[in-house]
C-alpha cells in the first residue's frame, strides 16, 4: 500500500510539473524541478486532493514544498482514516 | 468533462492538440486575480469539440496593459474581480467616506472605457459582471461592497456593443455552490479565488459564445413525437388519449416541453420532427389537437413515416441544407438513441429522461447549443435603450493611451536603502520573484544582513503605492561597489509581478543610477541571466540603453558608463527618498 501511494504521487507529479516519470524521486523539489513555481504547486495539491480525497490545510500547502514532505502529510491523512 | 479530475484534464489536454487540424483558435485571459488553472480546462474543453483552441494568461492584475497586448486574440476574456480593484477591497471599502467611494466608482469605469476602448475591434470580449456574492453572501442589508458591484454592472450593461457580452458568474455560482466556487486558501496569500469546480463550469458555460463565433451552433432542434411531444403512443392509445394538457400531472410536463420548443422558434430555431407515425396521424394532431402548441407554421419539417430514422435525419440535414452537425435530436427510445449514435455521430441526441419531470430542465439547459453571437431586433431595441442611458452619463477621465492611464494612478515610489526591518521580506522577494528578476540571485535574511553590514554594497528596495494604496515593498536591487575603481556591479534586480506594466522599473534605474553618480561612480555593469521563467525582461537592459558587452547563451553582460545614460523621464512616478 504504502509503496502504492508513492507511485500515485510521483505520477501526479510527472503530469502536473510536466517532467517525465524517472526525474521524480524522494528528493524532488522545486531546486531540481525547474518548472515547480507557485502555480505549479497549486495544481498539485488540487491534483494531490482529488487523487486521494484529502485535503490540506493552508499551512500545509505551504510547508508541504517537496516531496517527502508532500508524502509525509499524505501518509498521514490517508492513516488517519 | 465535469468528472474528470484536474490531473486527467491536464494529461488530456497534452495530448489532444496532436490530433486536431484546424489552425489555432487564440483565447486571452486578462485578469486582476490569478485564474490559471482556467487554462487547460478550457483549452481540453474546446479542442474536444475541434476547436483548436489555445489559451494564454496575462500578466497578475495587468487588466489595463494586457488589453492593449492580446487584442488581436479571437477572444479575450475579463476577470475583473471586485476584490482585487485594489487589495482588500472587499473589507476596506466598509471603512471608505463617500468621498473614497466616489473616486474608485470612476476610477474603475475610466479603466473599463479604457479596456473596451482597446478591445473594440477584438471579435469577441467575454467581461465577467462584477459580484460582491463571494464576499457578501449572507449580508442583510446592502453594503458598500454590494453597492459598487450593482453600480459597475450598471455601467457594463451601458457599454454593451456588438463585440462585448457579460458573463454572469453568480448564475455560475447558484449551479454548484458558493462553497463549492471559492478556494479562500489561495486567496490571502496568493491572490487566487476560484477552485478548478468554478473553472470548468465556467468553461462548460462560456462554450457557446466560443461555438458560435466558430459557426458551430446547432440550428434545429428534431423531435420524435410518441412520449417525446406529448405522452402516449398515438396509434395505439388515440387521438383522444394522448396527453400534453397542463392541468394534467405529465401533460404539464410535455406542456412545457411545446412551450420552450416554441421560445427556441422565436430565436430562430428550427423546429422538425422524426417519428414513426402516419404522416396524416401526426398532421391531425397538428392541425386540430387542442393541446397542441406547436403547430404548422412553427414546424419546418416534418419527417413522420415507416422509414428507419437515420435516413430521416439524413433527409433533414439535406433538405435544410445545414450539417448533420447543426441538429439536435430527441428521442424516448434507448434504441434510436443509440442508432443514431452510432450511424450519425454528429447529431446531438438527447433521451427523454425517465424521471419526466427533468424533462423540461434538460431542454432549457440546452439553449446554449443554440446560442447565436450575431443580435436579433429585439437584442438591438435593448442595446439603443442602453446607449440612450449612456449618452446621459456624465462626463468623466477617459484616457488615451497607457501613459496617460499610468498618470492618473498617482504612482509614488518610496525607496529604502540598506534598511534592516525589511530582511525579511527582501530575501523572501529573492526566493519567490521568477518573471521580473535578471539575475535570479537566491538569498537568505543573513545574506541580505551580510550585504546590508557590507559598506561596498548597496541594498536597495522601494515600496510603491497609488492613489488607493500601498502594494508594499516590491522592488530590489543589490549593488557592489568597487569605489578604487569608480565602478560598481548591479548584482541583483527584481520586481514583484504585481507592480509590473506600470514602468516603475525604468524609474528604479533611474534612482540607482543617479545614486551611483552622487558617489562617484562612473561605471556600472549588470548582465541578464536567463532562465525558463524571466524571458520578459532579457531586453530590459538594452531598453535602458546600457551596453551590450558580451553574450552567450545563458547570459547578456551589459557596461553602461554613467555619463552617457539616457534617462526616460517618466514625469508620473514621483520618487520618496527615505
Amino acid at each position: 500500500m504504502s509503496n502504492n501511494i508513492q507511485e500515485q504521487i510521483k505520477n501526479i507529479m510527472s503530469t502536473v510539473l510536466d517532467v517525465s516519470l524517472d526525474k521524480i524521486n524522494s528528493n524532488s523539489s522545486p531546486d531540481t524541478i525547474e518548472s515547480w513555481d507557485s502555480l505549479k504547486h497549486m495544481n498539485l495539491i488540487i491534483s494531490l486532493e482529488e487523487e486521494f480525497n484529502i485535503t490540506f490545510t493552508d499551512d500545509e500547502i505551504f510547508e508541504s514544498m517537496n516531496y517527502k514532505l508532500i508524502e509525509a502529510i499524505i501518509i498521514e491523512k490517508k492513516g488517519n482514516n | 468533462m465535469m468528472e474528470l479530475k484536474y490531473s486527467e484534464i491536464l494529461k488530456l489536454n497534452k495530448e489532444l492538440p496532436k490530433t486536431l487540424k484546424s489552425s489555432s483558435y487564440t483565447i486571452s485571459i486578462i485578469s486582476n486575480i490569478i485564474v490559471h488553472q482556467i487554462k487547460e480546462i478550457l483549452e481540453y474543453l474546446l479542442r474536444t469539440e475541434g476547436i483548436n483552441a489555445n489559451v494564454n494568461i496575462g500578466d497578475y492584475d495587468n487588466i489595463i496593459q494586457s488589453s492593449t497586448k492580446y487584442k488581436n486574440a479571437n477572444i479575450v476574456i475579463i476577470f475583473w474581480e471586485l476584490s482585487n480593484i485594489l487589495d482588500g477591497l472587499q473589507f476596506k471599502i466598509e471603512l471608505f467616506s463617500q468621498d473614497q467611494l466616489d473616486k474608485i466608482l470612476e476610477k474603475t469605469k475610466s479603466e473599463i472605457d479604457f479596456v473596451f476602448k482597446n478591445l473594440k475591434n477584438t471579435s469577441l470580449v467575454l467581461i465577467n459582471r462584477f459580484s460582491s456574492i463571494h464576499f457578501s453572501s449572507l449580508n442583510i442589508k446592502k453594503n458598500n461592497f454590494d453597492l459598487l458591484a450593482d453600480q459597475l454592472n450598471q455601467y457594463l450593461e451601458n457599454k454593451i456593443s456588438s463585440n462585448i457580452r457579460l458573463i454572469n458568474v453568480e448564475k455560475l455560482i447558484a449551479n454548484i455552490g458558493l462553497g463549492k466556487c471559492l478556494d479562500l486558501r489561495y486567496f490571502y496569500s496568493s491572490k487566487a479565488l476560484y477552485t478548478v469546480d468554478f473553472f470548468k463550469e465556467y468553461a462548460m458555460y462560456i462554450k457557446s459564445y466560443v461555438m458560435s463565433a466558430n459557426g458551430k451552433s446547432k440550428k434545429a432542434l428534431i423531435f420524435d413525437c410518441d412520449n417525446t411531444l406529448w405522452k402516449g403512443i398515438l396509434s395505439e392509445d388515440g387521438f383522444d388519449n394522448i396527453e400534453m394538457n397542463p392541468r394534467t400531472k405529465d401533460g404539464a410536463v410535455f406542456a412545457e416541453v411545446q412551450a420552450i420548443a416554441l421560445a427556441f422558434n422565436k430565436q430562430g430555431v428550427l423546429i422538425g420532427l422524426c417519428s414513426k407515425n402516419n404522416h396524416d396521424d401526426i398532421d391531425e394532431v397538428i392541425k386540430s389537437h387542442k393541446d397542441m402548441q406547436l403547430r404548422d407554421e412553427h414546424i419546418t419539417i416534418n419527417k413522420s413515416n415507416w422509414t428507419d430514422k437515420v435516413t430521416n435525419l439524413k433527409a433533414i440535414s439535406k433538405e435544410l441544407n445545414i450539417g448533420l452537425d447543426s441538429l439536435v435530436f430527441v428521442d424516448d427510445s434507448p434504441f434510436e438513441i443509440n442508432l443514431i449514435r452510432e450511424k450519425l455521430p454528429d447529431v446531438t441526441v438527447l433521451k427523454v429522461p425517465k424521471e419526466l419531470y427533468n424533462y423540461p430542465k434538460m431542454l432549457r439547459n440546452i439553449n446554449g447549443l443554440f446560442y447565436n453571437l450575431s443580435y436579433t431586433d429585439e437584442d438591438k431595441i435593448k442595446i439603443k435603450i442602453y446607449k440612450d442611458q449612456e449618452k446621459r452619463e456624465s462626463a468623466k477621465k477617459t484616457f488615451n493611451d497607457i501613459d496617460d492611464y499610468l498618470s492618473s494612478l498617482g504612482l509614488k515610489m518610496t525607496i529604502f536603502k540598506n534598511d534592516e526591518t525589511f530582511i525579511p521580506r527582501m530575501s523572501q522577494m529573492t526566493q519567490k520573484t521568477n518573471q521580473f528578476n535578471l539575475t535570479t540571485k537566491r538569498y537568505t535574511e543573513i545574506e541580505i544582513q551580510n550585504f546590508i553590514n557590507d559598506p561596498n554594497v548597496i541594498v536597495v528596495a522601494f515600496s510603491l503605492s497609488d492613489n488607493f494604496g500601498d502594494n508594499g515593498l516590491t522592488g530590489l536591487s543589490i549593488i557592489v561597489l568597487d569605489e578604487n575603481s569608480k565602478s560598481s556591479v548591479i548584482d541583483s534586480l527584481l520586481m514583484s509581478c504585481r507592480i509590473i506594466g506600470r514602468n516603475v522599473e525604468f524609474t528604479f534605474i533611474d534612482f540607482i543610477v543617479n545614486m551611483l553618480k552622487e558617489k562617484s561612480i562612473s561605471v556600472i555593469e549588470s548582465q541578464y541571466i536567463k532562465t525558463s521563467k524571466n524571458g520578459q525582461v532579457k531586453e530590459f537592459y538594452d531598453n535602458c540603453f546600457f551596453k551590450l558587452d558580451s553574450e552567450n547563451d545563458s547570459t547578456k553582460k551589459y557596461i553602461l558608463d554613467i555619463n552617457k545614460y539616457k534617462s526616460k523621464q517618466l514625469n508620473y512616478i514621483e520618487v520618496i527618498n527615505e
